[in-house]
């Protein structure tokens, strides 16, 4: 067992986020196995593995919402672990969940105020235009919303207070392909100020922006990927 | 070998309960295994089927009422009365059941409360007349005298109930054992994962909550028997806690919680009702606490310590 | 059925569905934010109505008694929040729910420590009369519906125009998804549960004059505002509304046909709407968390 201090000496300066021997468990079932994970700022990362590989479980864990059984999450040279995920979201580190559900009681805008509310961020300019399609949206509720439209606004009111990281759990997931087009062209936007851990299982859209693939089964990061060439080698010409 | 082990686990309970014959007054042991019996249709329900009951005294009121009305206008022999009691209890479960295991767990609790309340007003105040009101309905004197067991005489009623217990308790243990006992965990755990393996929730729930609450009945009539007396006042709202605060007590699920929650809850009641007059207090506060300890109760906490000292290391069962 | 004894009983109905309103509410905002049935409510209530009780015995003023219930309902359930909520919100809903139990009961015997057994009475505050067709109504049970829609329109104003209200409403659609956004949900939850206690003291302070104060008050109104909370479906705001005046009409109107329908034909409403809809005029389907 390292002390705190041990592990923040190895962690390398240039890397926002460490994810170091994670396990987690669902009652008695195991579903991650030391899982470990870097991310450097403004990097896109991308993990793939098929449904029930522990992609998701990941995710959770990282914004607070599984207690992991060990293992450490340093974000920005603090450990995450017990801490609550509303503080995890205003330390600048997001989780959007892949259910697309935005409030659906309340209007784009009422989404949006409550992003700001929790960051005390109200510029919405970045998020307008990021995404021009929801100033008009403005007052309609989210529940009539599109599946691409409502995954603009899960994105929009996340970015409000500039996280360093935003962790997107499968956002093309169901979407037509231009939308899945604008939104690639979103992350490469936003990784200019913000790194992104994206679980993914559009393989274009993987290879297209990913500067690191982590591949996932059984629940073990068997594989990772950090340069360009052999993630269009090994991922893109194998699967596509 | 199996076998032989829960024997052995159910005898002991019962020398302990035959200790309490000799060593405890008659009333209170009577008391006592006929609340294990009350207990034992809620505990099923919570610990088994994930389903709490504010309503249980609903069920008990059946029963006592089925029995009192025939020892009251009908007849004489109790242990038809007792039998009339389980027999109203299954239909009345069954019919009431149909739709009441259709509901979430929370809107289960809330209309079987309700339910109770409803009883309790029809007992009190819409059937007056057959009922006598909060008068209640007298009928120990009506009651003759059964052969081999006098239900009367309460050192015979104590033999009887005893017996009846102990053949619950080995009724409860089976189902624990059989596929319907891992069936009901199932829809307690994961509804969806058990529809998917072919099983309907919706009729797993109903047999249980018709054995749970036939066996609540039961309780019911064994009351009306041996107070000779039934009033509403049995399905009073104020009651409803008793089962829930006894299973919790003693260890919600465990075979063995509803009697040792029996035997703290009544000897509390005893010993303090002598010092306080509003026990509800030390009950209620009791009640928060052991939630808050871990919601193991009595029973949950000592079974580990009890199968380490009686299981050699390493031999302990799970 | 003669007009004047129907309006009577409609205002009779009306108002006694007031009070079902701002007790049912309090339960329905807890169940729908943290998923918990908070039984306590009715210690509150309770707790509303003997300081009202108190209060009025110590000044002779009814309304400043009912002032003082309500805060000393929101301290108390201020209190409860603090030690014991908190702590439990994470776990199931038939634990909290045990839980609340535990807490109602132990309030019971509190206050029959506190204030004993016998019943008290309260004068009401309003003798008042006011004629509506030729038919004498009793001006405090007009003031009480009249408190229960103002109350309405106020918890409607802060959910829609307050940031905290919206938090709240979000809250009760997916409460993960606020989290993730970075709020303190925990505070959300502390507030609605104050909220839910002040009203919940509220109510015993109006329904205090109506009826005796005693120490079982809570049990005795509990099937009744189980019934709404059932009827409206958990969680909605509307629905509860909707189901405490049906509710109100009935047991009124019945007991005027005959006086035991009082207490079975809410009943019989409630199997009634369950069979067709298991969960209530307009509550939700799903149960997330």
């Amino acid at each position: 067992m390292m002390s705190p201090h041990t592990e923040f000496a190895a962690m390398n300066n240039s890397e926002i986020l460490v994810v170091k021997d994670l396990n987690v468990s669902y009652g008695e079932s195991k579903v991650l196995f030391d899982a470990n994970l870097s991310v450097k700022p403004g990097q896109v990362v991308s993990c793939v593995g098929r449904n029930g590989a522990g992609k998701t479980t990941l995710l959770k864990t990282i914004g607070g919402f599984l207690k992991p059984t060990s293992g450490s999450i340093i974000f920005n040279h603090t450990n995450l672990i017990g801490i609550r995920p509303y503080d995890i979201a205003r330390m600048g580190l997001k989780y959007i969940p892949q259910d697309k559900r935005v409030f659906s009681d309340l209007t784009v805008r009422e989404n949006l105020e409550l992003g700001s509310y929790a960051t005390r961020d109200y510029n919405w300019e970045q998020v307008t235009s990021l995404f021009p399609r929801l100033k008009s949206l403005m007052d309609h509720k989210g529940g009539y919303l599109s599946g691409g439209e409502r995954q603009m606004l899960m994105i929009g009111r996340a970015i409000l207070g500039n996280p360093k990281v935003l962790l997107i759990d499968e956002p093309t997931e169901g979407l037509a392909p231009s939308i899945v087009e604008q939104l690639k062209n979103v992350f490469k936007e936003l990784s200019k100020k913000t790194a992104l851990v994206i679980v993914e299982q559009n393989l274009s859209l993987v290879c297209a922006i990913s500067a690191k693939v982590y591949a996932i089964k059984e629940g073990r990061v068997v594989t990772e990927i950090s340069d360009e060439e052999s993630i269009r080698s090994n991922i893109c010409e194998q699967y596509l | 070998m199996k076998v032989l082990k829960w024997w052995w686990g159910i005898l002991l309970a019962f020398l302990l309960l035959g200790a309490a014959r000799i060593f405890l007054p008659l009333p209170f042991a009577n008391e006592i295994i006929i609340f294990s019996i009350y207990t034992m249709g809620c505990n099923f329900l919570l610990g088994r089927v994930g389903f709490i009951s504010f309503g249980q005294p609903a069920y008990l009121a059946v029963g006592a009422y089925a029995t009192a009305f025939y020892l009251y206008y009908f007849g004489t022999n109790p242990y038809i009365g007792i039998l009339l009691g389980i027999g109203v209890g299954l239909v009345v479960s069954a019919i009431v059941g149909a739709f009441f295991v259709r509901l979430r767990s929370d809107y289960f609790a809330l209309v079987n409360l309700a339910l109770a309340v409803i009883i309790f007003y029809l007992m009190e105040k819409v059937l007056a007349k057959i009922t006598h009101g909060d008068n209640g309905l007298w009928f120990l004197a009506n009651m003759s005298s059964t052969p081999v067991l006098n239900l009367g005489k309460p050192g015979d009623f104590f033999i009887f109930i005893f017996l009846v217990a102990m053949a619950l308790w080995a009724f409860y243990k089976y189902l624990d054992d059989s596929l319907f006992g891992a069936c009901c965990l199932g829809t307690k755990i994961n509804e969806d994962k058990l529809r998917f393996l072919g099983y309907s929730n919706y009729s797993i729930r109903w047999m249980a909550f018709i054995i749970a609450n036939t066996t609540t009945a039961l309780a019911g009539s064994l009351y009306a028997v041996y107070f000779g007396f039934v009033s509403p006042a049995i399905t009073h709202p104020a009651r409803a806690a008793d089962p829930v605060v006894v299973t919790i007590l003693g260890g919600v699920g465990t075979l063995y919680g509803p009697i040792v929650g029996s035997i703290a809850y009544t000897g509390m009641k005893d010993l303090l009702s002598g010092f306080i007059a509003n026990w509800e207090l030390f009950i209620g506060l009791l009640l928060v606490f052991i939630m808050l300890a871990g919601e193991k109760g009595i029973w949950g906490t000592l079974d580990p310590y009890l199968k380490k000292a009686f299981y050699r290391k390493g031999t302990v069962p799970k | 059925m003669d007009t004047q004894l129907l309006i009577s009983g409609v205002i009779f109905g009306l108002s006694i569905g007031s009070i079902f309103f701002l007790l049912a509410i309090g339960l329905s905002l807890c169940f729908g934010l943290m998923r918990i049935i908070s039984l306590d409510q009715l210690l509150y209530y309770s707790v509303g109505a003997y300081l009202t009780y108190t209060i009025h015995v110590a000044t002779g003023n009814t309304w400043l008694g009912v002032l003082g219930g309500m805060v000393a309902a929101g301290l108390v359930s201020f209190g409860v929040e603090r030690f014991v909520f908190l702590r439990i919100y994470e776990r199931d809903i038939t634990f909290t729910m045990i839980t609340s139990f535990g807490i109602l009961f132990a309030g019971i015997g509190a206050i029959k420590y506190i204030w004993g057994l016998i019943p008290r009475p309260v004068p009401v505050p309003i003798d008042a009369q006011l004629q509506i067709l030729g038919t004498g109504v009793p001006l405090y049970r007009l003031v009480v519906i009249v408190i229960s829609f103002l109350v309405y329109f106020g918890i409607w104003l802060f959910l829609n125009r307050t940031i905290t209200g919206k938090a709240i409403r979000a809250g009760i659609e997916d409460v993960e998804h606020v989290e993730g956004l970075g709020i303190n949900v925990y505070k959300l939850f502390t507030i609605t549960f104050i909220i839910a206690g002040i009203l919940s003291g509220l109510a015993g302070g109006l329904h205090s004059s109506l009826i005796m104060v005693d120490p079982q008050m809570g049990l005795e109104v509990l099937a009744f505002v189980f019934m709404v909370v059932i009827i409206g479906g958990l969680g909605s705001i509307k629905g509860t509304l909707a189901s405490a005046f049906i509710v109100g009409q009935v047991v009124s109107l019945g007991s005027l046909v005959y006086a035991p329908l009082a207490q079975m034909a809410p009943f019989a409403t409630m199997l009634l709407i369950l069979l067709i809809k298991p969960t209530g005029l307009y509550g939700s389907k799903l149960l997330k968390r």
